[in-house]
């Protein structure tokens, strides 16, 4: 009974939220809509001429700054999608935080397989007004994963300024967002693209399919049974072959091959990692050489 | 086997055996529960582990020149070996069936199954299973890798810089650590090392047991009885893709935490003076750590600092030092880190859940679409008004201290999330008076205060020390947050835990470092 009565509250949640959904998207439609527009300006200054209640007033203002809202939303959005690399301003709920809470956010979209991740923020701030005036930013909170190498970026391209007891050359150097912005979303979009690669090598080896596995495994010695990525940054790949032989492959930044090592039973196998290989330069083209071999 | 004993560097094999009746042994085994103990009987009966636990078996009586051997189990013996593993595996499975004692496993592994010895990597896999059934058993403090720079002078005289310009990640390889740590660590002391994959995060546990002998041999382990003992275990945990380490602190030893290591410049060889035995081989361990991990082929060196964070909760530091989103975005901007896993709680119109496709925007449209609680990106709604009705003030004002409780912890801080800090020390360093310095606590907190005065500017600077203490700190406080009692608007940032620092002092307001948080 009491399970009929939980299934049937789940239903009406799922059920409500679906609505909500559908709801939002024809508000944000019939608002955006182009008559809906004309009615809302044609309307403002009409209003001085017909006498109205408070009420619909109300109403007026409340519908045009919901479309003005829409409207910035929607800009952002586009934004969003082409820049991928967008600016906004937040606030810090801290207190005493530095500069009035004033946060200066980078917001870093990223696709991969044809969809927008979650984007990565990277949040600054001013520390350095209070003290000595200087309009510097400082990397206060950010969501990248620890294999980017943030604090390196932000020492290089956005130094602090130097202490005010000794005038060294340190404090000299110019902040360039625009530069750490840009280093910043490369090493993401590199490292997603090198997670990329990694998917698409392992389907194109058919590895984690079981489907040829039962009558496969005595002819194919060659099979490829793993690759997985070895290191936090994926730059360097484990391959694992049917037959118990192990590879390294070392990727660069772009996913260019800087070196690959197979040992097999007695030390190292090159021919395998030509096999491989076959004059690759990049992790793409081995895709696409597997991808090949397999049809 | 050999009979002499000749002082090696090799570390200690998995293979040697450790008689039963040893105190240690016992010890490790008998903390386990009774299906615990069941379970890693088990897996020490797995193929893959078989050869290096090999149980007491019919066919290989008499096999093993033990001293163990002169006593005659054959007959009236109460636990007759079996014949082969697969009918130990059977038993066992039997045993796991059907109630019993613990005693009673115990009994049959200690005198009946490997009554010739138990392997140190059976007592590894024992131990481990004790950190798993007792996740809070082990203190953590996690230390984070960072490079340094090349040495410049060729006598290598100078002490090595921070590179904090270098863009490479350390990385991490197992079995090359292993070797280079054996090699550099501790000479005349034994060590065997065990790793093991967490079994729910994403972690790698290297177990170290230490053994003050120069001897590999069994009857060095025997002699030894007195330095054989628990506190010789070291664990050292690698979250997966993140440069961080976490080492266990030494339980046996009383350590008061050094009030603020993160003060401190970062010291690349963090030898202090060593107060007991177990702390000096946690520190010669600390030392030999950074060139185990350093990579002298690639003329690459790197170093261990502390990052102020030291917990019993594996969880909390996956989550603050780990490979995720978290690591510098607690608290209420833990928003940002949020990966839009449907965590009930925050997960309607909170910031970016949305891609850029997605033009609705009806739950920040002021057009009753949406319900009353809202966060407008990045902070401009984190004081957000609900949506007012005629509720009562109290009513209400309990609502906004929900709603500000939000803003400020984000998804953190709940208690059931399994994610929490059990002792938070502050040293609180402003003026008196100085507008920012506030103490706020109570309830299950405890606050203690000592005085101390030392007048360098004009101010009264009083040393205020916070201590606070329980099972999930700042969830405490968002609860005290969320009832009232704490003004969630007024209250700093260090006590929502966004730092992700557990020891750490407060200057103007707010935590580590002069200028604000961050990197």
């Amino acid at each position: 009974m009491s399970s009929n009565l939980d299934d049937e509250i789940e239903d009406l949640q799922t059920k409500i939220s679906s609505l909500k959904k559908q709801l939002r998207i024809h508000t944000s439609t019939l608002i955006t809509a182009p008559s809906t527009r004309q009615l809302l300006t044609k309307d403002t200054p009409a209003s001085s001429s017909a006498p109205k209640t408070k009420h619909q007033q109300q109403q007026n203002s409340l519908l045009s700054d919901s479309a003005d809202q829409q409207e910035a939303h929607t800009q952002e959005c586009l934004y969003r999608a082409c820049a991928t690399l967008t600016t906004f301003r937040a606030r810090d709920p801290d207190p005493c935080a530095v500069d009035a809470g004033a946060i200066l956010g980078l917001r870093i979209e990223v696709i991969s397989r044809a969809r927008f991740l979650r984007p990565y923020y990277v949040l600054l701030n001013r520390p350095y007004l209070s003290a000595d005036g200087s309009r510097r930013l400082r990397v206060h909170r950010h969501t990248l994963p620890a294999c980017i190498p943030l604090a390196g970026l932000a020492a290089r391209y956005l130094p602090p300024p130097a202490p005010a007891t000794k005038e060294g050359s340190g404090g000299k150097k110019k902040q360039d967002l625009a530069r750490f912005a840009r280093a910043v979303r490369r090493d993401v979009v590199r490292y997603h693209n090198r997670l990329g690669v990694v998917a698409d090598l392992r389907k194109a080896a058919g590895v984690g399919r079981d489907t040829g596995a039962e009558f496969g495994e005595e002819e194919q010695p060659n099979r490829l049974v793993n690759i997985t990525a070895a290191d936090s940054e994926v730059k360097q790949l484990t391959i694992e072959w049917a037959d118990g032989r192990t590879g390294r492959l070392v990727m660069g930044n772009d996913g260019e091959i800087v070196k690959l090592v197979v040992l097999g039973e007695n030390g190292r196998d090159r021919e395998a990692a030509r096999g491989l290989l076959g004059g690759a330069a990049t992790a793409e083209d081995v895709v696409k050489r597997l991808a090949a071999a397999s049809v | 086997m050999t009979r002499i004993s000749v002082p090696t560097t090799a570390r200690l094999p998995s293979t040697l055996r450790v008689d039963p009746t040893n105190p240690t042994a016992t010890k490790i085994l008998s903390r386990l529960s009774r299906s615990s103990l069941i379970s890693v009987a088990l897996d020490w009966l797995d193929e893959n582990n078989l050869p290096l636990a090999l149980p007491y078996l019919r066919e290989n009586r008499g096999g093993y020149e033990d001293e163990d051997e002169d006593e005659d189990h054959d007959t009236g013996d109460f636990h007759p070996p079996a014949r082969s593993p697969e009918a130990l595996r059977e038993l066992y499975t039997s045993l796991q069936a059907r109630k019993g004692s613990k005693r009673e496993v115990l009994d049959r592994i200690t005198e009946g199954d490997w009554r010739h010895g138990l392997t140190l990597y059976q007592l590894a896999m024992a131990d481990l299973q004790y950190l798993y059934d007792h996740p809070t058993s082990q203190k953590w403090s996690a230390y984070r890798i960072t490079p340094l720079k090349p040495p410049r002078d060729p006598d290598g005289e100078e002490p090595p810089e921070v590179d904090d310009k270098s863009l490479t990640i350390p990385r991490f390889h197992p079995s090359t650590f292993l070797r280079t740590l054996q090699s550099h660590v501790l000479p005349d002391v034994k060590a065997h090392y065990n790793f093991d994959t967490h079994k729910t995060l994403p972690l790698l546990i290297l177990r170290i047991f230490i053994l003050d002998s120069p001897y590999n041999t069994e009857h060095a382990l025997k002699t030894t009885t007195t330095t054989f003992n628990a506190s010789r275990t070291i664990y050292i945990a690698f979250p997966d893709a993140s440069p961080h380490l976490f080492l266990s602190k030494p339980t046996t030893t009383t350590t008061t935490p050094s009030l603020n290591p993160s003060l401190n410049p970062p010291n690349p060889n963090p030898n202090n003076t060593p107060l007991g035995e177990t702390k000096s081989l946690h520190h010669l361990l600390l030392a030999g750590l950074p060139q185990a991990l350093s990579n002298p082929l690639q003329r690459r060196r790197v170093t261990l600092q502390p990052t102020s964070l030291v917990t019993r909760n594996l969880a909390e530091l996956v989550a603050r030092r780990g490979g995720g989103r978290t690591n510098a975005a607690g608290g209420g901007w833990s928003v940002y880190a949020d990966e839009g896993g449907g965590d009930g709680k925050g997960g309607k119109g909170v910031v970016g859940r949305e891609t850029p496709l997605d033009l609705g925007l009806g739950a920040r449209l002021g057009l009753g679409v949406g319900d009353g609680e809202r966060e407008g990106e990045g902070g401009g709604g984190k004081r957000g008004v609900g949506g007012g009705g005629g509720e009562d003030v109290e009513e209400r004002a309990a609502k906004r201290a929900r709603l500000v409780a939000r803003a400020r912890f984000g998804g953190t801080g709940l208690v059931g999330d399994g994610k929490g800090v059990e002792r938070v020390d502050v040293v609180v360093e402003d003026a008196f008076l100085g507008g920012e310095a506030r103490r706020d606590g109570g309830g299950d907190d405890q606050v203690m205060e000592g005085n101390g005065e030392d007048g360098e500017d004009e101010e009264w600077r009083p040393r205020v020390k916070l201590t606070f203490h329980g099972s999930h700190v700042f969830a405490g406080i968002r609860q005290l947050v969320e009832s009232g009692i704490i003004d969630g608007e007024r209250m700093p940032g260090w006590m929502t835990g966004e730092e992700g620092v557990t020891v750490g002092a407060v200057r103007h307001g707010r935590i580590r470092g002069h200028k604000g948080s961050g990197l």
